[in-house]
């Protein structure tokens, strides 16, 4: 009980409910936007009735996703200023200012093009409404950019120097351009794409399945089909980038995720396990299932490349393990499933059983891209579990610590904000759930 | 360049954020304006109408808050910190009627029981424009900040100084949303629009002469500036600005024209902010209670502002361009 009455868990708890909550939603806007300027863009050219049939329907989803993106968007804003106000001030210098950028040249590029792709079908000419479809869609994706931008600088803090209580920057590129920035940014942003192509696949397979608006959602399927053999190779590449260049700039944090106790002597492999039970008493694990050599591998190309173990880092400066030691292995497992998935349905359209009369005879590659839905959302949330445990104990990782980053202001207030936002979300979320399930089942409107 | 502009930059910078903060409280004002109307609306068809009314624009509006959010955020981050940790339980509240205010339109649309839904819009711009009101108000009334930190508690901004200047902030946005809907309505809707700007302007009238006077009593500073003859002519200049526009917004009214009372609408808004934050200047957080933050102490490193500067200086002229195109496509009346 002592524990939940201080002001720094009742924040992480809160920013870690809003945030796992918000970014449900921005992925599907992403990677959606950009599908409606593909078909949008594909109706302009060869004014098919059937791309515009497409849509019309996926936008209603797309609507719907943006509104619950943006309500619960605002409070992650905001509670940097109310939760973490001493990390705000600390850091604000170059983290403010990217998310100043992210509102200005993202945020209001999207609201101001959204009401006019929304309401303008006839206000404006369609190549203007496919431009407003164009900025919406650039608008979220650079709104990806410069929010993991930031949340990259917390990761690898470059480009200034602390200077009497504040981080004071030097070289504002070198702040945005940070080493952990190229890597945030792509693998996240081709998780939103990747998540996409899943959700329209997934349900394109449920009508597929049962029979329902046949070339329809044939045509959408397979269009998302063709995205996911690039999307789902691309992203095991990324992957395995990022985690190279974490290795070098958060040793801490690989240690962390991998359970890796002790550095491997010159000449040996450090291995990789596979399911594992940290002490943190002992400093070793209780037991463990391993593979010789494949953390060497992994983390640096060579089978025996040395890979810094927790116990060269002071027990206060170690992260936590349990959960993002197994929320890497839910993620990494996920985006190896999605890509067998996106060979066993290359292999099943190869061998043409992916026609009008056939395809709902595919019934296990159909629930397999339905239940694809959640696993991708899984495994984005299981990522970001790695990200951010993975950089405690630190919010600015080596130069602020999270337990001198929060507000200290009385708990009362605190709980309660936490527990209306538990309610209201839980709330947004059920009724958001009744009406795609309601626009999902009643299909486009082919008149 | 950046030597001669430097001293000035919390200043200019000061300057771009009151603009933010105008742009918004105009904007966003007569959409909350307009969910606060519906409240007393009674028929659920005309309320349909009042959310169509706002439902191409208000997303748009609402994101000049994000944008203050973000600039003031980066430009100006202890008092960022300051003000929204102080004023938690405010802050909070309104992200909360921002939820059911923002939702609400999406969501009505695809509700078989929409009566739910414009309670929502409703319920939720109230709230936002109460919680809005008070945080002002906790803020002009002064934060308790010691070396840097609020030491006060999360209820100071309950006072009747800050529930007066709340009183004022719901008056204003029901003026706003009424004259605004004067611009967009016709018929019925359009005269009892008139009817609600008319006392919704009366009250705004007294209520913030109430706000300034309060305000100079309070503080000594302001005091100062309105009885010293330098001073308060710039100030005196702003209040004589705003007391015409707000003559103008009645006479308007009383002849029944559609535009011109949401344009003096406007200007009464601008004059009396400014007058009030000349009073002020050059604390960000007046000291109400303990030492006041100035605008250079609150303010991010040079290299910081000059560098959101020129990128400012590049996108404000862009959005305010794709904004105005926004805004035309959807002009006329609903």
């Amino acid at each position: 009980m002592q524990e939940l009455v201080n002001p720094v868990i009742l924040s992480r708890l809160q920013f870690a409910l809003t945030a796992m909550f918000h970014i449900l939603w921005p992925v599907l806007t992403v990677g959606l936007s950009l599908f409606l300027v593909f078909m949008e863009a594909l109706w302009l050219k060869t004014k098919h009735r059937h791309y515009y049939q497409q849509i019309r329907f996926w936008n209603r989803l797309f609507l719907i996703n943006v509104a619950v993106g943006v309500v619960t968007g605002i409070p992650m804003e905001f509670q940097f200023g109310t939760n973490w106000s001493v990390f705000s001030t600390f850091g604000g210098d170059v983290f403010g200012h990217m998310l100043g950028f992210e509102a200005t040249m993202a945020f209001m590029l999207e609201a101001s093009f959204l009401g006019v792709m929304a309401l303008g079908w006839n206000r404006v000419s369609p190549g203007l409404h496919f431009f407003a479809t164009c900025m919406v869609a650039l608008g979220a994706s650079l709104s990806a950019f410069w929010i993991l931008a930031a949340n990259s600088w917390m990761q690898t803090p470059t480009g200034g120097v602390f200077q009497g209580g504040r981080y004071v920057v030097s070289d504002n590129l070198a702040a945005i351009f940070n080493p952990d920035m190229p890597w945030g940014v792509s693998h996240m942003w081709v998780a939103c794409l990747e998540i996409t192509v899943f959700v329209v696949g997934g349900i394109s397979a449920w009508h597929l399945k049962k029979k329902q608006h046949v070339p329809f959602f044939l045509r959408s399927f397979k269009t998302v089909a063709v995205a996911a053999i690039v999307i789902t190779s691309l992203q095991i590449w990324l992957g395995d980038g990022s985690g190279l260049s974490i290795a070098k700039t958060q040793p801490s944090k690989v240690a962390g995720i991998e359970a890796h106790w002790k550095t491997n002597p010159p000449g040996e492999g450090a291995s990789w396990h596979i399911v594992a039970w940290p002490d943190i008493d002992k400093q070793d694990n209780a037991w463990d299932l391993s593979i010789p050599n494949l953390l060497s591998l992994l983390t640096t190309h060579s089978l025996t490349g040395q890979v810094p173990g927790l116990r060269d880092f002071p027990r206060e400066d170690q992260p936590p393990i349990v959960l993002p030691f197994y929320a890497f292995r839910i993620m990494v497992g996920i985006g190896f499933l999605l890509f067998f998935l996106m060979l066993w349905t290359l292999w099943t359209w190869r061998r043409g059983r992916l026609t009008a009369g056939e395809t709902w005879k595919q019934k296990n590659l159909l629930s397999a891209w339905m239940a694809a839905i959640p696993l991708s959302y899984l495994a984005m949330e299981a990522g970001w579990v790695v990200r951010e445990m993975g950089r405690q104990p630190w919010i600015i990782y080596g130069v602020l610590r999270t337990e001198h980053g929060a507000t200290n202001i009385a708990p009362g207030p605190m709980i309660a904000s936490l527990s209306v936002f538990a309610i209201v979300y839980l709330f947004l979320f059920l009724v958001t759930m009744v009406f795609c399930r309601r626009i999902i089942r009643q299909g486009p409107d082919l008149q | 360049m950046t030597e001669t502009l430097s001293p000035y930059l919390p200043q200019i910078w000061l300057t771009i954020i009151g603009f933010f903060l105008l742009y918004y409280a105009v904007t966003d004002g007569y959409d909350l304006g307009v969910g606060i109307i519906s409240l007393w609306t009674r028929h659920e068809e005309d309320r349909g109408v009042l959310m169509n009314a706002v439902s191409p624009v208000w997303h748009g509006n609402q994101t000049w808050l994000v944008v203050l959010g973000g600039m003031l955020f980066g430009a100006f981050p202890p008092f960022y910190s300051i003000l929204l940790s102080s004023l938690y339980i405010p802050m909070v509240v309104m992200l909360f009627g921002f939820v059911f205010r923002g939702i609400a339109f999406e969501f009505r649309g695809h509700a078989r029981k929409k009566r739910l839904w414009s309670l929502s819009f409703g319920i939720g711009s109230l709230v936002v424009t109460l919680a809005q009101g008070f945080a002002l108000g906790g803020l002009l009334g002064g934060l308790d900040v010691r070396n840097g930190r609020f030491v006060g508690t999360p209820w100071d901004w309950v006072n009747p100084y800050a529930a007066l200047v709340a009183s004022g902030v719901l008056c204003g946005y029901v003026m706003l949303g009424a004259n605004y809907l004067i611009l967009k309505m016709e018929g019925d809707l359009q005269k009892r629009n008139f009817r609600n700007a008319i006392r919704a302007s009366l009250l705004t009238l007294l209520i913030s002469a109430g706000v300034h006077l309060w305000t100079a009593l309070r503080y000594s500073q302001v005091a100062r500036k309105w009885t010293h003859v330098h001073d308060s002519y710039a100030i005196a200049f702003f209040c004589v600005l705003a007391l015409v526009s707000f003559t103008l917004v009645f006479c308007s009214l009383a002849k029944r024209r559609e535009v011109a009372p949401l344009f003096w609408n406007v200007a009464v808004i601008i004059f009396s902010f400014t007058a009030l934050s000349a009073g002020l200047y050059p604390d960000m957080i007046p000291g109400g209670i303990a030492t006041p933050v100035t605008v250079r102490e609150a303010a991010a490193s040079a290299k910081t502002l000059i560098f959101m500067l020129g990128a400012t200086a590049v996108l404000l002229p862009v959005i305010l361009t794709y904004n105005t195109y926004a805004a035309l496509k959807f002009r006329g009346k609903v």
